[in-house]
Formats: C-alpha cells, sequence, structure tokens
C-alpha cells in the first residue's frame, strides 16, 4: 500500500514537472527557447530510430562504467589502506582536498590538453568521483567498532573469520554510499567532458553538435536521454545491492541448522 | 586468580596502589564500586587487555586458557544471525562443524533462543541480544570469565530472569568468574564473595557469602543485611 501512494506521488510530481514545461513553453512560444512537450517526444524517437544512436548512447555507458569501475578498486583500496594507516592518510589529504576543490570544468579542460577526446570523460569522471568514494571507504575503516573488535580478538577470531563477519560487513554501507554518489556524479562529468570534447560517439557530442546548430528539441531530447541513463544507472545499482543483501540473507539461513 | 600488590595509574588518578585480592577458583567474585574506581580496569587486567604499572596477576593453572567475556552491551555481529554469533565464538577451539552445531544450539536453547536462530541482531530485543552474548559467552571454551555489568540497562523483570539463567548455566560448569556491577542486589544474588572498591590500597569491603546460590532470596534478611551495609560504604565512598 505504502509503496502504490509512493509511486504515486512520483508519478503526480513528474506529471507536474511536464505541466511546468508545457506551459512555460506555451508562455515563451518560441521553438529555439523551450520547445514543447510534443515536437521534443518527436525528435527524442526520431533519435532513437537513427542507427548511430545505439553507438552514442554505449560510448557514453561504457565510459561511465568504466570510470565507475576503476573508481570503485582504486578508491577502495586506497581508502581502506588510509584508513588503517594515519600517515598514508596524511599522505594523501592534500590530493584529495585538491580533487574536491578544483572544479569539473578545469579538470575537464586540462585533461583535454594532455589526452585525446575519447581519454578526456573517463579520466575527468574518475577524478571527480574519486574523492567521494575514498573519503566514505576511510571513514568506514576510522569508524569500525572498537568494541568488536575487542570481542572478536577475546573470542579468538581468526583473521579471515573477523574480515569476513566483522569488518567487511561494517564497510559495506559506506562502500554502498560511496559508490551511490559516485555513480551519479560519474554520469554528469563524462557527459559534460563530451560536450567539451566532442568524441566520434557520445550523448554529450550530440548535445554539443545540437546546441551549435541550435537544434533546442534535439538538446532537451539528448538531455531527457541523459536523465534516463542516469535513473537506470541509479535502478540497477539499487537492484544489485537489493539482490546481493537478499543473497546474504539466503546464504545466511542455510547456515543455521534445522532444529526439529 | 590473585591480584598481587598491583598498582595502576591514569594520569593524576592512582586507581590502585599496591592492591591485592584473589578469586578462588570456580567461584564468583563480585565486584562494587562508584565509576572510576577500577573496576573496568581490573576486568582489563584480568583479561590481559591491560598490564598493572606494578604487582602482578597470577592465574590458577585451569584458568591460564581463553576467557569469555560478557561486555555491558551485548556486542553482537551485526550483520550475522544469532546462530552465527554463537557458533564464530567456537571456531577457535572447536575444529568439526557438527561440534560446534551441537555446541551452539544447546546453549541457544538453554538461553530460550531456540526460535530465533536464523534472526539478526536488529530484528531482537535488548533482552534477547543480551541474552544471545550470555549464550555466547558460555558455549565459548574458557577458563576464566569476566562479567562487566552485562545487566546494566535492562529493566528488572528481565534483569532478574537473565541472573536466573546466568546462575542455571553457571551452575552447569562452574568457572572463575569476575563480575563487576553497579547494583549491590545483583552482586548479592552472582557472588560468592563480593568486594567494594573505593580506596586504591585495599577494599573497602570484602565478605563472602555462604548461602548456596540457588536459595538465596532477595528478600532474605541475611541478604538484606549484606545488601544495607553494601549500600552504606558505597554511599560513604
Amino acid at each position: 500500500m505504502r509503496s502504490v501512494k509512493r509511486n504515486l506521488v512520483l508519478l503526480l510530481a513528474s506529471a507536474i514537472l511536464l505541466i511546468i514545461w508545457q506551459v512555460a513553453s506555451l508562455l515563451l512560444d518560441s521553438q529555439i527557447l523551450l520547445p514543447s512537450l510534443g515536437p521534443v517526444f518527436t525528435t527524442l524517437l526520431g533519435l532513437v530510430r537513427e542507427p548511430v544512436f545505439t553507438s552514442n548512447v554505449l560510448f557514453t555507458v561504457l565510459r561511465a562504467l568504466e570510470s565507475f569501475l576503476i573508481i570503485l578498486v582504486c578508491a577502495s583500496i586506497l581508502g581502506v589502506l588510509a584508513g588503517r594507516y594515519s600517515l598514508l592518510s596524511t599522505f594523501l589529504r592534500p590530493f584529495v582536498t585538491t580533487l574536491k576543490a578544483v572544479p569539473v570544468m578545469s579538470i575537464i579542460l586540462l585533461a583535454f590538453i594532455w589526452f585525446s577526446s575519447g581519454t578526456v570523460p573517463l579520466f575527468s569522471a574518475f577524478l571527480m568521483g574519486f574523492p567521494v568514494m575514498f573519503v566514505q571507504m576511510e571513514m568506514g575503516v576510522k569508524q569500525l567498532d572498537s568494541n568488536l573488535d575487542e570481542m572478536c580478538d577475546l573470542y579468538g577470531f581468526s583473521k579471515q573469520t573477523k574480515l569476513v563477519h566483522f569488518i567487511v560487513p561494517s564497510l559495506v554501507p559506506f562502500f554502498v554510499t560511496g559508490a551511490k554518489t559516485a555513480l551519479s556524479m560519474v554520469w554528469k562529468v563524462v557527459i559534460a567532458a563530451e560536450v567539451l570534447t566532442v568524441p566520434q560517439y557520445g550523448v554529450g557530442s550530440r548535445m554539443q553538435l545540437a546546441q551549435m546548430q541550435l537544434e533546442t528539441d534535439k538538446v532537451l531530447s539528448w538531455t531527457l536521454i541523459a536523465i534516463f541513463l542516469t535513473a537506470f544507472g541509479d535502478l540497477v545499482f539499487a537492484l544489485v545491492v537489493d539482490g546481493v543483501g537478499a543473497l546474504k540473507h539466503r546464504l545466511d539461513a542455510r547456515r543455521v541448522p534445522c532444529v526439529s | 586468580m590473585r591480584f598481587l600488590n598491583i598498582s595502576k595509574r591514569y594520569g593524576e588518578n592512582q586507581v590502585f596502589d599496591n592492591f591485592s585480592i584473589e578469586v578462588s577458583p570456580s567461584t564468583i567474585l563480585s565486584v562494587v564500586g562508584p565509576s572510576g574506581e577500577g573496576k573496568t580496569t581490573l576486568l582489563q587486567m584480568a583479561a590481559g587487555l591491560l598490564s598493572p604499572d606494578e604487582g602482578m596477576i597470577e592465574k590458577e593453572v585451569g584458568e591460564q586458557g581463553s576467557i569469555s567475556y560478557l561486555f555491558q552491551e551485548p556486542r553482537l555481529l551485526p550483520a550475522s544471525t544469532v546462530y552465527e554469533n554463537v557458533e564464530l565464538s567456537l571456531r577457535s577451539f572447536c575444529k568439526e562443524k557438527h561440534e560446534r552445531e551441537e555446541r551452539a544450539l544447546h546453549y541457544l536453547d538453554l538461553v530460550g533462543l531456540q526460535d530465533s536462530l536464523s534472526l539478526y541482531p536488529y530484528q531482537l530485543s535488548g533482552g534477547m541480544r543480551q541474552r544471545v552474548a550470555i549464550a555466547r559467552a558460555f558455549a565459548h571454551q574458557c577458563d576464566l570469565m569476566l562479567l562487566d555489568e552485562p545487566f546494566q540497562s535492562l529493566d528488572i523483570k528481565l534483569k532478574y530472569a537473565l541472573v536466573t539463567s546466568f546462575i542455571k548455566l553457571w551452575e552447569e560448569s562452574p568457572k572463575t568468574t569476575l563480575f563487576v556491577t553497579h547494583d549491590p542486589k545483583e552482586a548479592i544474588l552472582l557472588g560468592d564473595a563480593v568486594c567494594c572498591l573505593g580506596n586504591p590500597k585495599q577494599p573497602l569491603l570484602y565478605q563472602t557469602i555462604d548461602i548456596p546460590r540457588k536459595a538465596r532470596n532477595i528478600g532474605d534478611a541475611l541478604l538484606l543485611a549484606l545488601e544495607a551495609k553494601l549500600m552504606g560504604t558505597l554511599v560513604q565512598s
């Protein structure tokens, strides 16, 4: 019942957003400033039917996924180590602070001087997403419950048991929060970098080309596609997290002996 | 287990100064005292988590092995089931899975949690969580048991239910036990001897209780007198 209510609210909010768009477009009465819903959706359908559509979306998705995976691996390893060794944490602090403070556009522009257009989105997304994940993992390790740690030692837990049953489960919430934030950031940065560097394929490249020709309906269509990609990414991520959680519960239940 | 002439200081605060006390083998020594007078320090020294600045802790042959510790809070692994929380603590000394299973189930059954095996700590009430911790402490094969105010944060009814199940389990296989508490009643119900801290050099009060544990009643005149004496000492300290 609660989920039905929530879905209804979501639907209502989306409808209001579309109505605002339509009303604003009618008021402005200019297809260049803000085209109305109808033409944008027609353009969107046209774009989807184009043969290069898949390549454009696929390249953006691959760039985002690739940088996301690199962030997950590098930031997790370095974050855990920094949480464990305070000297490393101190050493990395200036790098992380710089990365957190530097504007996205500076990174993209600098990266464009150093790399080819296809690599820039990947590199920029990595640099922007890394600190988020890193900080979460470092915090996770620093916030490990010292009481539980003491309990594990007093009850003679082996290193492996402690890792599997105490450390990893304690880090999971931090990992999930970091990964979720990094993922939504990665989409935005990849598309922004594509807009500036215009690689051959990519949602951002198409957006930039459309903008240059003042095809606002196309810019909006590609924006809708970008929104859809981000939402779809979030959904898949949530499904994976839920799936892993359910699998763990099932495995845990299997380990409990049957009492007859 | 004997604490022999131990001294311990935290900055300006001298908690123990040439202090000695003994816990007879396979008995429970209840330790009461105001906060900051070294109750937890005594436990941590017994567990080997802390060393005295001076003096030594002598353990009998049967007390030198592993330790079961019952903490103020249950300290359960949040991502592990009730069953796993107990079973994991057995792995260090029990290599046979089947044996571990039997042992964990036995103790969980004794604390009345046989129907909650696959639940997680967040699904349990405070009392149930502490019962898992008690089952874990007893299932873990130990030579020495250390209790750090384990019944502190529970309501009276639950507290006495847990004290009763603790006594039942302890009597099954008595172990040298150091029991730290704020509550004189608990101290008297569980201890073979009661000691009150408050003076770094010696206990303010030390008294053995000869009434068998199972026959003790909170309303008993002798125990009430001892409780009043303990209260008096605590208030004065």
